[in-house]
């Protein structure tokens, strides 16, 4: 506890340090630079110094440097990681964490590690209405690099489409098991109620809604306007979930910051990741 | 021109022996971000110039062209304010003559001593790509002297590196070639 607060102190007495060496005037202004150097600029940057691969001044460590990725810089460096405005300088979750992620050698984030997703909060018109359009993408491995692409996509309008409806319900609605020596003659009522069409479909059927969507691109009737807002969902850390936010704001805390941490042991992952990448 | 030559000879001393390396070296990929930051520098430079009102109409004409020899063909800038999401995008030249005809009576435009260079990632074809985030000043005045605007933008620049091949007296000599590319502007809360 001692120890934490000290290293804690040490790292603001080092920002605050560093505040006066990056002070610059300018015409009858002096900008401060402490705030944009304490900044996490670009998510790179926080996998940076998630596994502490560069140092608080934003320089790249050699990975033959005895500090890179050191655990012990990391539990130094990792609070500020923390959207600190929800989760304070120290807290419980923050403490257990900043242990767990730290003990092991397994807990680094990677680039092309994988369990990583980009949601991608868009506006787009439907039918002429402007409607609220969530991507989600992954970087996936192809030829001599990578790329991002599109797995899934959230639309309410396509949830709609597809709600989950009664049991009671659902089991009303079948075809006989013989319903082949008719040649299916009773097949008509499984349109007659095209809003529970899906429930004549095997247990396994779920609804692809990224091909719903490329499918109403295609037709013209979903049109992209802008992309409103980004985040990241992180679930390569082992027995973590959390998500990395954009906070544009003055402090020594801003920039692309955890915003949720959840303790997620692996088995409990599996069907987070079906939705982020069905 | 004499910076020409100079860029081919820090490209050629980054190259060195080393071919075809799919893996860089720290230090390889130290002397490429180098290499890099001194394109978003020149950039910087340019953007100062054009956007000073001293500036003759034909001297920022001829910066307008060396910076958009900076940039892929197809590099469009897209910039935004810290009251709308929406992302107005602009081509180099639309947006540096878009700089030029600002409507102040002075402008003081300054670069924060920030250069944050990403890790370089191939794309499919093997070209690495990067992003650098740079930090700009703005300070527009009136006739009267008084400061009718300021703010503070954040800039992530586009890097493409991508090895290529000359012809020097008979010999194969491999370099790497640096061009930007989309340009992101978004406004920040520090003043």
């Amino acid at each position: 506890m001692r120890t934490t607060i000290q290293n804690i102190t040490l790292l603001a007495v080092l920002l605050l340090l560093t505040g006066n060496a990056f002070a610059q005037t300018i015409g009858d202004f002096k900008m401060d630079e402490t705030e944009l150097y304490a900044m996490t600029k670009q998510m790179g940057q926080f996998m940076r110094r998630f596994n502490y691969e560069e140092d608080q001044f934003g320089f790249k460590l050699n990975p033959k440097d005895p500090n890179y990725r050191s655990n012990e810089m990391r539990r130094k460096s990792l609070p500020v990681l923390f959207d600190q405005e929800k989760y304070g300088k120290e807290t419980d979750l923050q403490r257990y964490f900043i242990e767990d992620v730290t003990k092991g050698d397994s807990t680094y984030m990677t680039f092309l590690g994988g369990n990583w997703f980009s949601e991608v909060s868009c506006t787009f018109k439907y039918n002429g209405k402007l409607v609220n359009v969530m991507l989600f993408l992954a970087v996936e491995k192809e030829g001599l690099g990578s790329k991002w692409v599109l797995t899934n996509v959230y639309f309410s309008e396509f949830n709609k489409l597809f709600p989950n409806g009664e049991l009671a319900e659902k089991e009303k609605h079948f075809l006989h098991p013989m319903s082949h020596e008719l040649d299916f003659m009773n097949i008509y009522k499984a349109f007659q109620h095209p809003e529970v069409i899906e429930y004549y479909a095997s247990k396994e059927y779920y609804p692809d809604y990224l091909t719903l969507f490329f499918y109403e691109i295609k037709n013209g009737r979903l049109v992209f306007q802008q992309v409103d807002s980004v985040k990241f969902h992180v679930l390569q850390i082992k027995d973590w979930y959390f998500e990395v936010s954009w906070f544009n704001r003055s402090g020594m805390n801003s920039g692309w910051l955890m915003s949720n941490v959840v303790y997620m042991p692996e088995k409990e992952k599996t069907n987070l990741i079906k939705f982020y990448q069905p | 021109m004499k910076k020409i030559i100079a860029t081919l000879v820090i490209a050629l001393c980054v190259v060195g022996s080393a071919m075809a390396q799919d893996e860089l070296s720290f230090e390889r990929k130290q002397a490429i971000d180098s290499l890099a930051l001194e394109k978003v520098r020149d950039l910087s430079k340019y953007i100062k110039i054009v956007g000073t009102k001293d500036t003759p109409f034909s001297e920022a004409n001829r910066v307008i062209d060396r910076a958009e020899e900076l940039f892929m063909s197809d590099a469009e800038i897209g910039v935004s304010s810290l009251g709308s999401n929406q992302i107005t995008y602009y081509r180099v030249r639309k947006y540096m003559e878009h700089l030029m005809r600002l409507n102040y009576d002075r402008v003081e435009i300054e670069w924060y001593n920030i250069e944050y260079v990403s890790d370089l990632q191939r794309q499919p074809d093997g070209t690495y790509v990067g992003v650098i985030t740079i930090f700009q000043s703005f300070r527009g005045y009136d006739k009267e002297g008084n400061l009718a605007y300021k703010d503070t933008t954040k800039k992530d620049i586009t890097v493409y590196v991508k090895r290529k091949e000359t012809q020097i007296g008979g010999r194969t000599i491999g370099f790497w070639d640096v061009l930007l590319g989309d340009m992101r502007v978004k406004e920040t809360t520090n003043r």
